[in-house]
């Protein structure tokens, strides 16, 4: 009996037998070839497996066999487009999770954020990393078309890539923005409010798009309901399928374009060469990739954590009451700024210099021209781009025109979003804007950041009482309340000196204990104007376990 | 050189049954599209309920109205601002006509101002500054005579205040369905 049991030969089919299996799983690539793959060594079978994995994986048959070595300089792309995807996958995941917990309804949206934030173990950073994520993937994006742009990678054969990449950025904002209604707080409300208005002022369709979108005249159950369909059904689709042909092109078709400087003008043959290079998917560039999806889980995990960011919930929607301040969410910014601007009034004006007059106004107002027919124009100039641009050249050197257009644009961007914070253009009484700027109505401001013990009782002055000791009954002071005082001191007192408010003006920061735990806050200024007496007031009330309320 | 038959004169094949029959499937394909498209748009417009914001509101008798000069009164269940001033009374809508964010009356102003993107507006609605293209917008209002259930006077078309009579009894109402838009600024 035991003379037939040859070790050896039990070894080896063994051996055999598991690595069939690990074939059949890995689509060809056996365990010595698996060893190689993690020590990076040269394939030790011919022909060369990692190649059929291309073909037999449906997963791997999207990805490229190679990419030319110099599309791989860390410069060249940045690697914005892969984190874009990245992020996307985030959302997926993360989305699909947070699913669990919510509802789509007015009555339920609000309580099932509180629920998730507070009673669902991890349910919070959850919601962190899928707010930042979104985030992420709307700067990478738009990162990704700065780059592309800048190097010329949109012109040739990559004309089509570029069209659905346009497409994937306006994909992209509205994926974004549909979320944003869902946890229907003021913010939400309001900043999808405003959004949506901007459709109303289209010709002819605009109010039809309005009423399909919100399901309403204003936002209610129904617009919830289809904001919420139109972010986890039909836009995720949608980016799925855009960002498959987007990819497809990139992966089997044209790959990554090589930086100019190695394929313009007089490249050194052996420049040429290295730079065409093949460097294989399997082992190195998924080995980069896994390395490059760790660091970006890192900065996901470390940002909502150590860095804490936090996706803000602010009280429930009212329908009834539009906060100060409302704007949209920061990446239509830019959008709202140039609603500020009404450029029929600026030609009225121009023109009536010549003794022109005409009424513009009547046809063309800021929101239509601002809100729809420059924002079409802008849609269609970044469609049209590689046809617009017929420059064949992408050295930076040799599109001057591209490149000042470029920079001229992004400044502008900045520019107009600067103009669409509401702390631009918008009057808003001296006394108002301060003590807003302190404790705003919704969110946190530099009054409701000052911690509890911290809060002494007391009536203080702005000038009668200066920013420093001002707690002496505190083993460590106040320096965080002082920081607040000084702060609310130096913004009276300019507003003093630039006669927003006349010298007379009183301020103050009155704190009263108002029950066990609770503390009320009130900031009051006081000034006379026109033989009255005028104030502007603002009541907070801070718990020891809860911020301001 | 030599000529280039015209590709119309190359060949001209005849229309098949397979390529008339698939032009016939395709056409049919689109139109039921089409009418998918039609139907899903039916389906998703909403649909509006008579008697909530969108019907006759009763505010009261012409004594309980605010005294003229006084600050707007709000009535945010059926969305307008009632105002009374020298020339009349207004039901202003209560929705900036810029951006639909919900103004609000500023007393120590004595005007309207939008949050959002600081509009402003005069106790009439009358535009003042900021980026609204138009005046606020009125909802059409009447004084009814409580006997006889008579319309006495009913807000014109251009929206102008309504002169209030002196009849402290007499019936003020509103119809929110009737929307009068402001007049645009040039």
């Amino acid at each position: 009996m035991l003379k037939s049991v040859n070790l050896q030969e039990f070894r080896q089919k063994t051996w055999r037998a598991m690595d069939g299996r690990v074939r059949s799983l890995t689509a060809g690539l056996g365990l010595h070839e698996l060893r190689n793959l993690m020590r990076g060594d040269p394939p030790g079978e011919k022909p060369n497996p990692r190649y059929k994995v291309h073909t037999t994986s449906f997963l791997f048959h999207i990805r490229p066999r190679y990419y030319e070595a110099g599309s791989t300089i860390l410069t060249h792309t940045f690697r914005l487009g892969f984190f874009t995807s990245f992020f996307f996958f985030v959302e997926l995941f993360t989305g699909l999770i947070l699913m669990l917990y919510y509802t789509p309804s007015p009555e339920k949206a609000y309580t099932s954020i509180l629920e998730l934030a507070n009673n669902v173990p991890y349910g919070q950073m959850l919601r962190d990393i899928h707010r930042l994520g979104a985030e992420g993937m709307v700067i990478f994006t738009f990162l990704h078309m700065l780059r592309t742009y800048f190097t010329g990678s949109y012109k040739k054969e990559r004309t089509f890539t570029w069209l659905t990449g346009v497409v994937l950025l306006g994909i992209t904002l509205f994926l974004s923005f549909s979320g944003y209604l869902l946890p229907w707080d003021q913010l939400a409300y309001w900043a999808v409010t405003v959004g949506t208005s901007m459709a109303d002022a289209a010709p002819l369709f605009g109010n039809e798009v309005n009423l399909l979108l919100r399901g309403a005249p204003d936002i209610a159950a129904n617009g919830l309901l289809r904001f919420y369909l139109l972010h986890v059904v039909l836009l995720p689709l949608a980016a799925i399928l855009v960002i498959s042909i987007h990819y497809y092109k990139v992966s089997r078709e044209h790959g990554i374009s090589l930086p100019a400087r190695m394929e313009e003008g007089d490249v050194p043959p052996e420049v040429k060469k290295a730079a065409k290079q093949r460097i294989d998917y399997i082992p190195d560039l998924i080995t980069n990739e896994v390395y490059y999806v760790a660091l970006g889980l890192l900065f996901l995990v470390l940002g909502v954590t150590i860095f804490g960011y936090h996706a803000p919930l602010e009280s429930i929607a009212n329908p009834q009451v539009t906060p100060l301040d409302t704007k949209a969410p920061w990446y239509f910014w830019w959008l709202q700024g140039m609603l500020k601007i009404d450029p029929a009034a600026m030609l009225e004006n121009l023109l009536a210099r010549f003794g022109i007059v005409i009424e513009l106004g009547t046809y063309l107002n800021s929101k239509v021209i601002m809100g729809i027919i420059f924002p079409t124009i802008l849609a269609i100039v970044l469609i049209m781009l590689p046809y617009i641009d017929r420059n064949p050249h992408r050295s930076l050197y040799k599109r001057p025109w591209a490149v000042g257009i470029g920079v001229f644009a992004v400044l502008v961007l900045v520019v107009l979003s600067y103009m669409g914070t509401p702390q631009f253009g918008i009057e808003m009484e001296p006394a108002q804007r301060i003590i807003q700027d302190m404790t705003p109505q919704e969110g946190e401001g530099p009054l409701d950041r000052v911690p509890f013990h911290e809060l002494q009782a007391g009536s203080y002055e702005v000038n009668a009482v200066q920013p420093v000791n001002m707690c002496p009954n505190l083993d460590y002071g106040c320096p965080e309340f002082e920081d607040f005082f000084r702060l609310f001191s130096d913004r009276v007192n300019r507003a003093i000196q630039a006669g927003d408010l006349p010298a007379e003006t009183q301020a103050l920061t009155v704190i009263e204990d108002w029950q066990q735990d609770l503390k009320k806050l009130t900031l009051r200024i006081v000034w006379p104007e026109e033989g009255k007496t005028k104030s502007y007031e603002r009541v907070d009330y801070m718990h020891t376990e809860r911020g301001s309320e | 050189m030599a000529k280039e038959t015209p590709p119309s004169q190359e060949e001209k094949k005849p229309v098949s049954r397979r390529e008339f029959l698939n032009f016939a499937w395709l056409a049919s394909l689109g139109f039921l599209s089409l009418s998918v498209a039609g139907m899903s748009y039916l389906f998703a417009m909403p649909r509006f309920k008579e008697g909530e914001f969108g019907g006759m509101y009763t505010v009261g008798t012409v004594a309980d109205l605010p005294e003229t000069g006084s600050a707007p009164e709000n009535y945010p269940k059926v969305k307008f601002w009632l105002s009374n001033t020298d020339q009349g009374a207004l039901a202003i809508y209560k929705v900036c006509t810029h951006l639909g964010c919900l103004y609000n009356w500023v007393n120590q102003e004595n005007k309207f101002i939008c949050p959002c993107h600081g509009s402003q507006f005069t106790s009439e609605g009358q535009y003042i500054q900021g980026p609204a293209p138009r005046s606020l917008d009125r909802f059409v209002m009447q004084i009814v005579d409580p006997a006889s259930g008579e319309v006495l006077a009913q807000t014109d078309e251009s929206g102008d205040p309504l002169p209030i009579p002196d009849d402290p009894a007499a019936i003020v109402r509103v119809d929110t369905g009737a929307r009068i838009q402001g007049e645009p600024h040039g």
